[in-house]
């Protein structure tokens, strides 16, 4: 599952794309999200396509957005070959193919020119509750230091004369036991410790909570907002009045 | 003068623990002062600090008798959040009380959940960004730190909020020595300048004998000894509570002990040195 993850993951970048406004870069996404989803011929797709490339060049991701391409061809040879094997004709299957491609590339659009703080600044520009984005900066933040643990104790337990790849597929899953069961002890000591920094430093403290970072529209995102709604009315207009 | 911190007839057991974790704590803490809290591990130290900024008995229950006050209020009455910007507290490791993504977004953390305007919320973020150097790491990601970098990140964190007292548990278990050297340094000059007590427990004493005016030590939840951290380390006991005694000091005490007259008492390699000296071209 890495290629997907190869075309989710955020990088720093300095380009256009990158400046815009997060709540319209996820608006972007959305809408190619839910085009891809009402297209049904290849003209549609390719267009959808060529659209999602040409963000991709504009923000410098073409190329991560590409390795992932190729990477999940191999995924979308299997939907191909499923669908032939249920009784679809071609054509069908080649769709429901490329619907699956712009998918995974719309959404990744969002996620690879995103940083973790913007996507929280959009979470609390939607007024969900503090909790809910709380546990998902903490996720996000401790993500590499969890990574770390893990190479640590695979290590020491390696050290220790455990070979993680040795056997067929069950044994090699059960070697992974002695690595798990520490990795998880340590997860449930380091949040306790979490608890407990969070709790001297006023988590909770008011329910008039204050945000020093907030989000701005300016001109250029006003601009990328408009270009955005209008081609989805053309695409739209053009696949249920012009039958393109 | 009132004091900042008082224990009154103090005593606390955990829950799952049938012996007193801390007993009969009696304990005044004035405000400026650089404690240094010692013992072996085990002794309480970190209980006993927990008491001071709440998290014992709001998050850790247990048998809880007498009274701890902080700055005129009773802590047991008190919610941990309230207490949270009277008392600042920097744990042993940093990386699981840096929660957000930039240095920067980390620091003003507790000031938003308090809700200072965002004006003051600037001020304090530059104050506190200048007071410890660390004005460059602003908008890195924690994992792009050091260690002794993430220390300072953390107590920002809590210097922000504008305690009155600064607690640190084992705050350069994983510094190296120069480091750990230079960030003793700069909480001295921190208590130096705005005046805010701190508290430190630390097992490395050798970093500290210009820097704590007091020493508290304790042993099986009591505190055995308690004064000026220049009395206190003349202690010959001291290796007896798990304190490592600065070779320096050691030495003295085996001269004095050997009968060895010295004119004075040095807590450092170069005044003893000079001492010495100064010793020895008035014998001649």
């Amino acid at each position: 599952m890495f290629w997907i993850a190869e075309g989710l993951i955020y990088r720093r970048q300095d380009s256009v794309f990158h400046t815009i406004d997060p709540r319209i870069k996820l608006l972007i996404s959305m809408m190619l999200f839910f085009l891809s989803l009402v297209s049904s011929t290849i003209v549609e797709f390719s267009i959808i396509l060529v659209l999602i490339f040409f963000i991709g060049a504009l923000s410098k991701t073409l190329k991560r957005m590409v390795r992932t391409f190729v990477f999940s061809l191999s995924f979308l040879a299997m939907i191909f070959v499923i669908n032939i094997l249920v009784g679809y004709d071609i054509m069908f299957s080649i769709i429901i193919s490329l619907r699956f491609i712009s998918v995974v590339s719309s959404t990744s659009i969002f996620f690879l020119t995103s940083s973790p703080d913007e996507l929280e600044l959009v979470m609390k520009s939607f007024y969900l509750p503090y909790d809910l984005i709380f546990a998902f900066v903490t996720a996000v933040r401790f993500v590499p230091v969890i990574m770390l643990d893990a190479i640590q104790i695979l290590d020491s337990q390696r050290s220790r004369g455990l070979e993680i790849e040795k056997g067929n597929f069950i044994k090699r899953i059960k070697n992974y036991i002695p690595v798990l069961i520490p990795l998880i002890v340590q997860a449930i000591i380091r949040s306790e410790e979490l608890a407990e920094a969070m709790e001297s430093r006023a988590y909770g403290f008011s329910k008039k909570k204050t945000s020093y970072y907030s989000l701005h529209l300016r001109k250029r995102d006003y601009f990328a907002a408009t270009v955005a709604i209008c081609f989805m009315i053309v695409f739209i207009y053009a696949i249920y009045f012009l039958h393109i | 003068m009132t004091p900042l911190i008082k224990f009154i007839d103090f005593n606390f057991s955990y829950l799952d623990s049938p012996t007193p974790i801390l007993k009969n704590i009696n304990l005044e803490i004035k405000e400026g002062e650089f404690v240094l809290l010692v013992g072996p591990s085990g002794c309480g130290k970190s209980t006993l600090l927990r008491c001071i900024n709440g998290l014992i008995p709001h998050l850790y229950s247990g048998v809880y008798k007498g009274k701890v006050i902080v700055d005129g209020e009773q802590v047991s009455e008190k919610n941990i959040s309230t207490l949270a910007t009277k008392v600042g507290f920097v744990f042993q490791n940093p990386e699981n009380q840096i929660f957000m993504f930039t240095v920067e977004k980390d620091i003003v953390f507790g000031l938003e959940n308090i809700g200072v305007d965002k004006e003051e919320i600037g001020r304090r973020l530059e104050w506190a960004l200048k007071i410890l150097n660390i004005e460059h790491l602003r908008y890195r990601a924690p994992y792009e730190l050091s260690d002794g970098q993430k220390q300072r990140v953390a107590i920002a964190g809590t210097l922000v909020m504008h305690p009155k007292i600064l607690i640190l548990d084992e705050p350069t278990s994983l510094l190296d020595p120069k480091t750990a050297y230079e960030f003793i340094s700069t909480l001295k000059e921190l208590n130096r300048s705005i005046g805010i007590t701190i508290i430190v427990v630390e097992h490395r004493i050798d970093l500290l004998p210009k820097v704590a005016d007091r020493m508290i030590v304790m042993d099986g939840g009591q505190i055995v000894f308690d004064g000026p951290f220049k009395d206190i380390i003349k202690e010959k006991n001291l290796h007896l509570y798990g304190v490592t005694v600065p070779p320096i000091i050691s030495l003295q005490n085996t001269l004095s002990e050997s009968g060895v007259n010295l004119p004075g008492y040095s807590l450092d390699v170069r005044s003893f040195s000079e001492m010495i000296k100064k010793e020895v071209f008035r014998n001649d």
